[in-house]
Formats: C-alpha cells, structure tokens, sequence
C-alpha cells in the first residue's frame, strides 16, 4: 500500500509524529498507568486512584481488638511479652506526634490518597501527614533505607498490587496503637491491594521473628471519599499530643 | 413545664453518658488508661477556650461552685481533621459560651479531665455543627 493509499503523505507523518508528542508531554499519571499498563497486559494492573475512606463507615474504627481480634491476634514470643509487660502507656511515641507505621497506619480511621505512576505508587496518609512510596522499577533499599514507614517494593499480579515493605526502624509501639507491642528491623509487611467494585480492599500480611512466632494478617476495606475530597493536614500539636498524659495513673513513679 | 423538660433532657444527657462505651478518642490513643468509662461526671460552665486541632481537639470549661472556687475542666475531643468532615469549625464553640457537658471522668486523682462527653447548651439542645 501507497503512502497516497493510506491517505498519509510526508506532512501527515509529522503531523502524527507531533501529536504524538503532545500526548506524550500533557499525559496525566492515570494517562501513564495505562499506557505502561499496555506493555504489562492492561488487565494486571487494578485503578487503585483516588481518594478513599478509610473511616468508621467503610469498617469498624481501630482499638484494642480491631483489626486484631481474638481469632488473628499475633501469637507473641517471650521477647513481646516481656516489653509488652513493661511497657507504659506514657511513653508511646505518638504522645510526641511521631507517626504512625505500618500495619497500624493502613487501619487508622482516616482517609487516603493513591497516585498510580509507571514506576512507583504512592500512598498519602491524612493520618500524621505521612507518605509511603511503592517502587516498581527493580530497585532494592540500600542501609541508608531504614526509616519508620520502611522501604517499600512492588508489583502488579492478577489484577492486585503487592507490596512488600521492609528496612523499618525499630519502634517501641510498631505492633499498633493499643497493644504496646513493639516491632523491629526484621518487620516485613505485605499488602495486597484489589478492587472490588467500588471498594479498595487489602489483605495485609506481617512478619517479625524478633516479636511474632508466626505472621499475622488482616483484611480491610475503603469506600471511595465524597467527590472532590482533598486530604487534609494533619499538623500534629505536640502539646496536644501530650496533654491527656496527667490523666493517667503513672505505672512508674 | 420547662423545669419538666430541662430534667428529661438532662436525664437522656446522663443517660447516654452512662451507656457510652470506652470508645477510644478517635482512635489516636484509647480511652481507658485516662478516663474511667464506669463512672460519668457532669460540669456546667463557661468555655473558656476551644483548641480545635490534631491529634485531639481540647474543650476549656471552668465551673464555679457555691463558695465560688472555680474548676477548670479540659475535655478531650476528636481530631480536628475528623470533625471538620463532620461540620465541626474553630467556630462551632466560642469562648463565652454557656455549656453542659457529660463524660468519663479522669483517673488520676486531683485532674479534671473528661473524654467521650456529650455537650448540650443551657436550653438542653445538643451541640452539634
């Protein structure tokens, strides 16, 4: 076939090959998941986008027995125990606004933002302010990676986004809010991430041979945020933070 | 006929003060290790500030009794950034303000603390956004 057949002459080349560049510079992160998602089968790669609701109307609020009930509680080892018995209320960091972690951070009652790129997922967290990134290009954490929301990889597979999340800082209350359990560098945390019609859903897998016996999992929910949501700062005030302490009968005097 | 309504309204204040659970203070800390959830206290007074903010939004009442020594309560709320999805504004309570509230008092002796409280304004109706 002709160029003349086709109906494309030389000028129609340049015009595509300039319309082509158009897209290319005004293409919108959701335009980028879809167009890597062409070169890793479009049907992998689940629309995780949005602003989600992760309060108390998308799942029970978070406390001492949610999301760990009585049946997938965490068995602890003696070393959990016995930091568990010591542990006073008083000192958790969250009393000076250091953020939370995961696993507890994904089950805070708070809402969220994802932003799907080509190479990386990012979470925000209304909830203390905080950002994860997932990389999704192959790269590993290096030990200048340890930080308290760790280093996070990931990759698409069946429809779900799985993260793995390592290299965390030890924290004295990396279990959850209520617990007083602690967690260490060994912390693993895996996430998968699915739709299920309008709702995001995850299962969300932990692992600590320093504190746990055997991994513990979760499964949550979100519902999409009131249209035209946009998170909020969070702003902890540490006076604040801190003012319910005098409350408490100390366990220390 | 008032006096009849303002104690039917105060009875259903108290009540579901009572009946509220120690439900953790949106969720930053729990409640139980601050406040006792068996027992309700009641303050009516003035506010004298309301910090609006996170993680825990205050509430300052002082309360005077009948030799005229003043008690000042602080009532701990939800996050700000909770609230505001509720309607809640800097705004919705003024320094000034004339106000009942009901909740779990604080464990340590000698604090004036209070958690989970309902507020009501000197007609009975609930403060709300």
């Amino acid at each position: 076939m002709s160029q003349t057949d086709s109906g494309i002459g030389s000028g129609g080349l340049v015009g595509i090959a300039l319309a082509a560049m158009v897209v290319v510079l005004v293409a919108t992160p959701e335009m980028a998941i879809a167009q890597s998602g062409t070169e890793r089968a479009d049907s992998q790669i689940p629309d995780l986008v949005g602003v989600w609701d992760g309060g108390g109307r998308a799942r029970p609020v978070n406390g001492p027995n949610m999301p760990w009930t009585p049946e997938n509680f965490p068995v602890l080892n003696e070393r959990a125990l016995a930091y568990q018995a010591v542990f006073d209320e008083a000192l958790a960091p969250k009393y000076d606004c250091v953020p939370s972690a995961s696993p507890a951070l994904q089950y805070d009652p708070y809402f969220m933002e994802v932003v799907q790129w080509p190479d990386r997922v990012m979470f925000r967290y209304e909830k203390d302010d905080q950002l994860r990134t997932v990389w999704l290009d192959g790269r590993t954490a290096t030990p200048l990676d340890y930080t308290i929301q760790g280093f996070s990889v990931g990759r698409y597979e069946e429809g779900a986004l799985l993260v793995e999340t390592t290299h965390f800082v030890f924290d004295i209350t990396g279990f959850d809010d209520y617990n007083g359990i602690p967690s260490s560098q060994l912390k693993k945390v895996s996430e998968r991430y699915w739709r299920e019609g309008e709702e995001l859903r995850m299962t969300l897998t932990l692992e600590d041979p320093m504190f746990l016996r055997q991994p513990a999992s979760y499964t949550t929910r979100w519902l999409p945020a009131p249209e035209g949501y946009k998170l909020q700062g969070y702003a902890c005030d540490p006076d604040l933070a801190r003012r319910a302490i005098k409350f408490m009968i100390p366990k220390y005097r | 006929m008032r006096f009849f309504l303002w104690i039917l309204s105060l009875c259903g204040v108290l009540g579901v003060g009572l009946l509220m659970p120690g439900a953790p203070v949106n969720a930053h800390h729990a409640s139980e290790p601050f406040y006792d959830a068996t027992k309700s206290v009641e303050a009516v007074g003035v506010v004298t500030r309301f910090v609006f903010r996170n993680p825990h939004s205050f509430l300052y009442v002082d309360t005077a009794s009948v030799d005229g020594k003043t008690t000042s309560w602080e009532i701990e709320m939800g996050a700000a950034v909770s609230m505001s999805r509720r309607g809640w504004t800097p705004e919705t309570i003024l320094a000034g303000d004339q106000i009942r509230v009901v909740g779990a008092p604080s464990k340590a002796p000698g604090t004036f603390g209070m958690c989970c409280a309902e507020l009501t304004r000197p007609n009975g109706s609930p403060i709300t956004p």
